[in-house]
Order: structure tokens, then sequence, then C-alpha cells
């Protein structure tokens, strides 16, 4: 029982550890990133030199780092933490302290249902690499990003501002349009694999299609898989669909956030991209499935087969899960310096006019496909 | 002349942008925004390519990034673009300007502070005995330049890097603004550019 | 009685009315500069140019009298031609000079160029320079020939209503400028006035040179406190750019028009009393020369006040305002039972224009509203017995604090009285309240809020009502004009009278309701 816990417990961490890292990198990313896709040098200044004679000779070494800009997602967090923690005249400051956790609370917990890797069988134990595992796993990961609105409306609320407030109403407005489009999406894939539950649906995609084919999702469900793509885009209102946001110009729900708790929106933002591209992954990508990597080995389509103990099977398929969602993130991050912003309306047509019809057209599609095979 | 059937949105010799109906795969966005992603995909790869090459020695003729790298290299600014304020000096070295407070008066920002006193000199009759501008407060809209009858203050100074360590330190005072320079006659402003352009 | 027509518009006036009055009376403005209504006709500028139907002329508005059946026009092409025209001559040899040039938003010359001037002068000859710019001709005054339009308003004002003859005009055409007589200096007692008449910036005041733009003043209409002649003017106060003239906010009175008191002047003294608004004011309550809180001093007063019982008297200055003195009465004559008086004015020079020798503005006030005039305060204080005495504004008061327990002063300036008290109360001056005034011959004025008690002060009248609730009888009033109410409806001479019906000229005491303004 507490042995059992303090698994659950490790894997939290592991998972958390996971998620925060990349989120933290993707702020450097997006500067570098952008910066080298606009032919331009990004950050390359934060940093500091060594005077004391003892420790001069490592100056050579911090260059490289100064100029890659490593050292600028640390300055940029001593900024945010050391900024002064406004909160607004007349706004409800407790519920203005809350907003920001509530918002990064619910971005992390859908974490919990997504496997990174297979049953790992350690000391007569089966741990399966997922932090819960639960058998409704997306409707969890869902009601998660369901329950985030609630950090967005409160913050536009209690900012006491009407800008804040408009930004908000357009968060909500904007994410509950997607998560329909999001939710219909999926149930194409539900119905494929037939189970809610993640670790079955990413164990399903293991198969393969006509002997040589993974069945993953993206083979299956194609127009399902760029159709919750967009929507999971437009979710974690990231360019083009950051009309909530829009920081320069059209003002959004932290217009009064400063220091900590800002920094606090921010990371959400990063968390929930890296949520996307783990979904993605899970949904349409096979998840930690590995082309051809069975438990016993790799089982080539042309018949020949390599043995691979339990321990490397389980390492591959954590690897090739990370290298997916890496994958994912790093497109994110290009879509994000790729495409202009919807404008409003756009965005609301986009969503129900177009998304949902395709989306539910690609629900009974799949039906009929299923039926078809079933009946043959 | 018979207009010539164009793809929407191609460039037209007259250096404008021709739009035409979308076609249907345009209208479906997904093919355009992945085109778009290619576009920004092959930019940064090449981008690191070069960086990678300049760090080996490689291809130094071409180039990865044009980022100005602001205070060792300094940008050509245009003759006239708005810069730091500073009061145009007569032959005797007095400021030009008689403290009409014109400036003063349309400053959007109400951020120039001017108090006139007596000029010994009846023919100039009026000085500013302070004029300050609060730099921390100035939109750089340049109406102060405009209003001036006299043409005693000018924003041709080419300087940008204002910053101060305290609200107070962003006040200029008389002193400080006779004491800007013009960034000197056109053509060496013009071969500046010359120079970071190459 | 001639009927005329003036742009359409039919007026009857009286027999040698000038058509610049007749048009007046249609609130039709003629453009002129040399023309003023309470100075002699000119005729020298030309700018009043009428069309007359059946005269060939153009004829002057401010000298061509109405006849019967004139249809005269003032606004149609050819008038504007004709301004356009004399504009351009008179700006022959005027020198650019707006921008150093005092006059310049409320410069009649320029306000006319923008409304009916030409753009650009047809003349390319050099201007004409006169013998010296900017120069001092009297303690107050500057000169600056180059801007001189030689509309004379400034000599005839010397020569018919000071009768001092200071200035004339000499050379001759291009070359005519205004001099000082052999010997003379620009010192009368209303030279002031000058700068007000002069249409342009030839004439400036050397108090208000330079401190201020006249764009940044706003202007609010007030009494003079310099006599109990009560001259009306305006005070032009600079709310929004503090750094200018060292923070002062009152820059400077201009005299308002008003035929029943002032005409269209004030004297010298009166002109620059404004300084005493912002300079050295008492800025901070003191008990005993400590400096404590506005309410500590208060309390202070009236457990002292109370102590004495009605052995109370209050001593007014006669620079409070009626609304100041009828408080003063109500609470310590009538709810204390104790006495009320006022303080005999400080007397001056006197002239047979407008400066009388009561130097304070209220002396006629204090009379209808308090009675008794005290003339030696300590010994009036032994002869009736007071104990605690409460002294609003400034006096000599020698060996008064010998004789009572207690002195309360609110004062505006540190003074002799204030050096007495031992609570001191920071007040307020006519400026910084709302009003009213009563001047030598009963006529009853408002005064306005220019600016507001100076940091630290609070309006008089609040501390006297502070004080009253202090001493267990609050008086019913929110505001200024309610106090005037209450005195209207006690003392039968104000009867009839509010701060709303007095108008901008005023009301003689007894006259029930004011007299009808002129028109404009
Ligand atoms: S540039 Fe504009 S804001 Fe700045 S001092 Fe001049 S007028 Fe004022
Ligand atoms: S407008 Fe020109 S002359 Fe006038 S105060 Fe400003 S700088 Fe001086
Ligand atoms: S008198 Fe009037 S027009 Fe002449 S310089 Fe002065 S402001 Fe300008
Ligand atoms: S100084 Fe002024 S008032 Fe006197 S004549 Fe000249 S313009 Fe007229
Ligand atoms: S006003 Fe009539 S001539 Fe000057």
């Amino acid at each position: 029982m507490w042995m059992d816990l303090a698994i659950k417990a490790g894997l939290a961490v592991v998972m958390m550890l996971i998620v925060i890292n990349i989120a933290g990198i993707h702020s450097w990313v997006e500067r570098k990133q952008s910066a080298v896709i606009q032919d331009r040098w990004g950050a390359n200044r934060a940093g500091f030199t060594l005077n004391s004679p003892l420790w001069r000779w490592l100056n050579p070494l911090l260059r490289p780092i100064i100029y890659l800009g490593l050292f600028q997602p640390i300055a940029d967090l001593l900024k945010l933490v050391a900024k002064e923690n406004w909160s607004p005249v007349g706004g409800m400051k407790w519920l203005h302290a809350v907003a920001p956790f509530l918002y990064l609370l619910f971005a992390f917990a859908g974490f919990a249902a997504i496997p990174f890797g297979d049953t790992l069988h350690v000391a007569g134990r089966d741990i399966a690499l997922q932090v819960a595992s639960l058998n409704v796993g997306f409707v969890f990961i869902f009601a998660m990003a369901g329950l985030g609105v609630y950090g967005i409306v409160l913050s536009g609320v209690s900012s006491n501002n009407n800008y804040a407030f408009l930004g908000a109403v357009r968060g909500v407005s904007q994410m509950i349009s997607y998560e329909v489009t999001l939710g219909a999406t999926v149930i194409g894939i539900v119905m494929v694999y037939g189970s809610l539950d993640m670790q079955e649906i990413v164990r399903g995609q293991g198969a393969l299609l006509w002997g040589w084919l993974p069945k993953w999702g993206v083979f299956v469900q194609p127009l399902g898989c760029i159709l919750f793509f967009t929507a999971a885009l437009a979710e974690t209102k990231r360019i083009p669909f950051d009309l909530p946001e829009g920081e320069s110009e059209i003002i959004g729900y932290f217009t009064e956030y400063s220091g900590t708790k800002f920094g606090m929106f921010l990371l959400a933002d990063f968390v929930e991209t890296v949520m996307v591209a783990a979904l993605t992954t899970t949904l349409f990508f096979g998840g930690w499935q590995f082309p051809y990597l069975q438990a016993s080995g790799f089982v080539f389509p042309w018949g020949a087969e390599v043995a691979v103990g339990h321990y490397a099977v389980v390492a591959i398929q954590v690897v090739s899960f990370l290298v997916k969602v890496i994958a994912f993130c790093w497109l994110l991050m290009t879509i994000r310096w790729t495409l202009p912003r919807f404008r409003y309306d756009q965005l609301m047509d986009l969503g129900w006019k177009r998304m949902l019809p395709v989306s539910l057209a690609n629900i009974a599609l799949t039906g009929l496909v299923i039926l078809l095979i079933e009946a043959l | 002349m018979e207009a010539v059937a164009r793809k929407p949105g191609t460039v037209t010799p007259a250096g404008g942008v021709k739009r035409g109906p979308l076609t249907f795969w345009e209208r479906v966005y997904v093919v355009e925004a992945a085109r778009g992603v290619w576009i920004t995909t092959v930019h940064f790869f090449r981008n690191m390519g070069y960086h990678f090459l300049h760090l080996v020695g490689l291809a130094k003729g071409r180039q990865a990034a044009v980022t100005v790298q602001y205070p060792e290299e300094r940008r050509y600014l245009p003759p006239r673009s708005r810069t730091r304020h500073r009061i145009v000096r007569r032959d005797d070295g007095s400021p030009r300007c008689v403290g009409c407070m014109m400036c003063e008066t349309i400053c959007p920002a109400r951020c120039i502070y001017i108090v006139a006193e007596e000029d010994p000199d009846p023919n100039i009759e009026k000085r500013p005995k302070r004029f300050d501008i609060d730099l921390g407060m100035c939109v750089f809209c340049g109406f102060c330049v405009e209003a001036c009858p006299e043409d005693a203050i000018r924003m041709d100074t080419q300087m940008v890097d204002l910053a101060a360590y305290s609200r107070r330190g962003m006040i200029l005072t008389l002193d400080q603004l006779l004491a800007g320079e013009p960034a000197g006659p056109v053509e060496s402003i013009n071969a500046l550019g010359e120079r970071v352009h190459g | 009685m001639p009927k005329l027509t003036i742009d359409g518009r039919e007026v009857e006036v009286a027999p040698g009315t000038t058509l610049i009055e007749a048009a007046r009376r249609l609130a039709i403005h003629i453009p002129h500069y040399c023309y003023h209504r309470g100075l002699s006709i000119a005729g020298n500028c030309r700018m009043c140019l009428v069309e007359v139907e059946g005269v060939p002329k153009m004829m002057i508005a401010c000298h061509t009298q109405a006849a019967d059946g004139m249809v005269v026009h003032t606004d149609n092409d050819k008038c504007r031609e004709y301004r356009a025209a004399i504009l351009e001559f008179i700006l022959v040899n005027h020198p650019l000079d707006c921008p150093v040039c005092d006059q310049a938003g409320e410069c009649k010359l320029q306000n006319y160029y923008m409304e009916h001037g030409t753009a650009g002068s047809r003349v390319d000859e050099d201007k004409v320079k006169k013998r010296a710019k900017a120069k001092q001709i009297g303690p107050n005054i500057m000169l600056d020939s180059e801007r001189c339009i030689l509309c004379s308003r400034c000599v005839r004002f010397t020569d018919e209503i000071t009768h001092t003859h200071e200035l004339g005009i000499t050379e001759r055409a291009d070359h005519s400028e205004i001099t000082l007589a052999p010997g003379a200096w620009l010192d009368n007692r209303y030279a002031g006035c000058v700068v007000d008449l002069c249409p342009v910036g030839a004439l400036t005041d050397r108090d208000f040179r330079f401190k201020c733009r006249v764009w940044y003043l706003t202007a609010v209409d007030s009494i003079c406190t310099g006599c109990a002649r009560g001259c009306n003017i305006t005070i032009h106060v600079n709310r929004d750019r503090p750094h200018k003239a060292g923070g002062t906010r009152v820059m400077r009175y201009k005299p308002r028009e008003n035929p029943a008191v002032n005409q269209w002047w004030m004297c010298d003294a009166g002109r620059y009393s404004y300084k005493q608004i912002d300079h050295e004011r008492v800025d901070s309550a003191a008990v005993d020369g400590r400096p404590v809180a506005v309410e500590q001093a208060l309390d202070a007063s009236a457990a002292a006040l109370k102590r004495a019982a009605a052995a109370v008297a209050v001593l007014c200055a006669t620079t409070a305002t009626n609304e100041e003195l009828f408080l003063a009465r109500a609470l310590f004559a009538g709810a204390l039972g104790g006495h009320a008086a006022y303080l005999a004015p400080p007397q001056g020079e006197q002239d047979d224009l407008l400066l009388l020798a009561d130097q304070s503005p209220n002396t006629r006030g204090a009379q209808e509203i308090l009675g008794t005039e005290v003339r030696d305060p300590v010994g009036w204080v032994k002869a009736h017995g007071v104990k605690a005495v409460v002294v609003v504004g400034e006096a000599d008061l020698t060996g008064l604090k010998a004789e009572v327990d207690h002195l309360t002063v609110i004062a505006t300036h540190p003074g002799k009285a204030a050096a007495q008290a031992h609570v001191l109360l920071p007040g307020s001056v006519h400026a910084e309240v709302e009003g009213t005034f009563t001047n030598h011959a009963g006529r009853v004025q408002r005064l306005r809020v220019a600016v507001p008690p100076i940091r630290g002060a609070v309006e008089t009248w609040r501390l006297l009502l502070e004080l009253a609730g202090r001493l267990g009888h609050p008086f019913d009033f929110a505001f200024e004009d309610d106090i005037f109410a209450a005195l209207a409806s006690q003392l039968a001479p104000f009867a009839g009278l509010s701060h709303d019906n007095l108008g901008r000229r005023g009301a003689l005491l007894g006259s029930g309701a004011p007299q009808p303004t002129e028109v404009v």
C-alpha cells in the first residue's frame, strides 16, 4: 500500500519535472527559434563574467552559454520574481491571487492521465508508467482543461479592468467553443480503439494495419488528427488563436498581473502547449509506441525479429514518447511564429461553422467504416 | 492593355499585391498553413546551418542574422527621426529659445517646464531661466519642434539611448539641452548608413 | 428717437448714440482699437469702418451718430475687405514679436488678424525701427513703441481720467511714438490701467511680464480688497502649471467693468494686492505657539470658550465676508449670549477717482451686521467683562492677551494679531471662499472661489462652524450661500438678496432685489 503510494508519488514527481522542464525550456526556445526564423540573433546578452582570479578561467566556458542566451530564462525568472507583487486597486485581491494558481493547477492536472510508457516489471511489481491509471482517462483530461476556464474567468473578473474582463470573456468563449470540437474529434479515436483509457488507446495503436502500417491514430483518423490538432491549438490560446491574450495590442485577461503571478500564466501557457503535444502524441501518434517494437523486442513486417530486454524496451518507449512530444512542441512553436492571428469572427466561424460539422461528419464516417469492416 | 490573369496574391510589377478570389485549397487553409510552416522551417534550418558554418569559420559571406548589435553597432537613423531634444544656440552661445512657451503649451505630455525671465538685451527681451524636459514623460511626438517659432528646439541629436536610474534623472535641464549637438549634416549620416548596411 | 437698421435688424436708440453703441445693443461686435467707452472718441484707428447705405465712403462706427432710417452693414464683403486692408496697414511696421510679447493670447491685433486679416502682407519694405524697444516708463510699466498701434488710448487715459498728462505722441507719420512728457514718470495711482487699455503689447505690466502665458490663466470674478470702494475685478489664476512664478497661484488682478462702482478702472495699490494671497500665509494651527492639527486647535479653543461661558466676545476685522461676520454674530451674540463687534478699519490715503481712505472692503457690511465698532479692544474687553475673545482677521491687539483668559485668532497672515494668540487658526482670504462684501455705498457684491484655501488653511466660515459645533450650537449650513440666505432672512437691509440674484454687478442694500444687469 505505502509502496504503491510512494511509486505513484514518484511518477507524479517525474512527470511534473519533465513537464516543467520542457515548459521552461520553451521560453528559451521561443526566443531563440523565433530569432533564427526571423533572421535575428535573439537573446545573446544575459549573463555575467567572473572577475576573481580564482574563477577567471571559467569565462571562456560561460561565453557560449551567454551567446546562446541560455541565461536568459534565468534572468527572466529573476525579473519576474523580483517584480512588484501588484494587485489592482478596486479588484478582488484574493481571487486575483488565486486565479493563476487555479489555472496552472488544472493545466498540470491533466498530465496525470497521460501514459508515458508501458507497464514496467521490476522487483516483482507491475508499475504502469502513468500517474493515474484511469479508465476514463481522457474524460478526466477534458474535465481538467474545462476547469482551466475558471482561472481565466477569475483573473478577468478580479482585475477591475474592463480590458481584462473582455479578454477573459473572449478566452472563455473560445475555450468552450473549441472544446466541443475537441471532444467530437476524439470520439472517432474512442470508436476505433474502443476505450476511454489512455493506456488502452496507446496499446491499441501498437497493432499493425495490413501487416506493416502501425495502427496509429493519424493513419486511421487523418481528418480527426488535423481537427484535433487545430482545436487543441485554439485551446492553448497561442498564436494564431491568441485573441484572449494579445499581450501587445488587444490586451488580455492577465493585463493586471505582474511578477510571479504573471509568470504563472506564462508557465501555464507553456504547460498547455506541452499538454497538447502530449495529447496529440498519445491519441494520434502512438504515444509511447515505437514502430514494430513489441514487449519482446522488434518484430519487423518482413519477419525479422530482434530480441530486446525488458528494461531496454521500456526505455525505448519512454524516450520515444518524449521525442514525439518534443517534436510536437517544436511544431507548435513553429506554427506560433508562422501564422497571423485570426479575427474573432473568423475564429468563431471556424470553430462552430467549419470544424464542428466536419468533426461530426468524421464521427459518422468512422462509424460507417467500422460497420463496413465488421460486415466484411 | 489587357490585364494578365494572375494567381491571387502575386506581386504586380508596380509593387502592389494583386488579390483575387481564393482558391478552394487556399480556403481550406490547412494547406496554406503547412506551406507557411514549411517556409519558416526552411528559414530556421538555413539560418541554423549558416550559424554553424560561421562557427567553424565557413560561409562568412552569407548572413545568418541581420540584427544590428546595438550598443556596439549603431543603426543609421533617417535625418528626420525624432531623437533627444536640444536647444539651438545663437552665435554667442546663448539659447536661441525666447521662452515663448509655445512648445510647453502644445506638448501633449505636458513634460516641458519653462520659466522665463527678462533678457538684458531689450532686442531679445525674453529668455528661458529654466527649461526642463521630462523625457520620462515625453512621447517624442515632435510637436514642440513644430510649434517653435524660433526654430530653437530640435530633435536631431540622433541620441536614442535615454535612460536613468531615477525619474529625476530623466529630466533634461537647459544646460543639458544646450550641450546637445546635431548628429551632423545629412551627408555624414548617410555615410553612416552606408557603413552599417555595406 | 432715431430708429435704424443694422445688419437687417432694427433698433431704436437715444439721439446722439454712436453706431458702435447701437450695434452693441443688438449684441453685434464691431472690431475697434481706439474706441473705449470710458474715454473720449479719437477715431484714429479706422478699424471700426462700416458701410452706411447712401454714403459713398465707409464710416467709422465709433464716431458716426445714429440717425433715423439709417441702414448699416457691419459684416458684408466690403466691410471685411476694408478691415483686412486696415490690418495690413497696421501691421506694416508691427514687429513679429508675438513669441516674446506678453499680450499674445489676449491681443486684439492677433485676434482681429485671425478673424479678419489676410494671409501674408504685400509690403516688403523694412520695418521702421523705433528708438528703443522694451523701455521702462514707470515703476510698473514697460513700453515697446514698435508694437504700439498709436490708438492713443493710453494718452487719453492720462489726460481724461487721471489728469496727470504723463504721455503724449511725438514725431510724425510712421515715426510717431508714445513718449513720456519731459521729466514725467508714469507713476500715477492708476498707471496700471494703461496696460489694460492698450489693445496690443506695447504697454506691459512689469509685475506680470514673462511670469506666465495668459492662456494658462483662469479668470474668476471677485472684488478687490484694497479699500471700501470694492472695485470689481477678475482674479487670474494659474491652476495647472505650478512651476510658474515659484508656485504662485494667483498671477494678477484685472479690473472688471461695473459702471456703478469702478467703471473700467482700478488703482495700482489694489492691482498688486493680489500678492498677499500666496505670500507668507499662516499655514498651520497653533496652540501657544506650538503647531498642532486644526482639529486640536479647535478643541483647545472650544474648551477655553466653554470655560468662559457667556463672557465671550468675537472681534472681527472688516476684511471678513458678510457670511463670516454673520456667523460670528449668530454664534457669539446669539447662541452663546456674549458680544460681537468689529474692529475699526485702518485708514489710508484717498483721492477723488476710486481710492477711499477706509482700507478694508467690508466695513459697511460689518456696520450692518455687527453694529458696534471697537477702536480700543483692551478697553472694550474690560468694559464688558469679557474672559475669552475670538478675533477674526488682522488687528493691533497689543495688551489684549493680558486682559483675557483666552484669545483665539483666526488669521491669514502672521501679524500682530497672530502673534498674540493662545490658539491660532489658519483662515482663508477672499479669493478662497464664496461670499459677499458690502462696499462703502452699500452695494453687496459677490466673491467667487478662485483657489482652494492654501495648503494647511481652512475656510474661515468653516472654522467658525466647527467651533459652533464644538460649543454645542451646531448650525445647519452646508455652504456659504446657506449662510447668506440666513443673513438675508434675519437682517432687513439684506432682505430679498441671495448669492444667485446678486449677479455680476451686485445689488444695493435695501434694494430688495438686484437691478437688472445692463445690456452687454
Ligand atoms: S516631443 Fe512631444 S511630448 Fe516630447 S517634449 Fe516635444 S511636444 Fe512634448
Ligand atoms: S517654442 Fe521655441 S522659443 Fe518658444 S519656448 Fe519653446 S523652444 Fe523656446
Ligand atoms: S502686440 Fe499682439 S500682435 Fe503684436 S507682438 Fe504682441 S501679441 Fe503679437
Ligand atoms: S501704447 Fe498701446 S494704448 Fe498707447 S497708443 Fe500705443 S497701442 Fe494705444
Ligand atoms: S475704433 Fe473707430 S476709429 Fe478706432
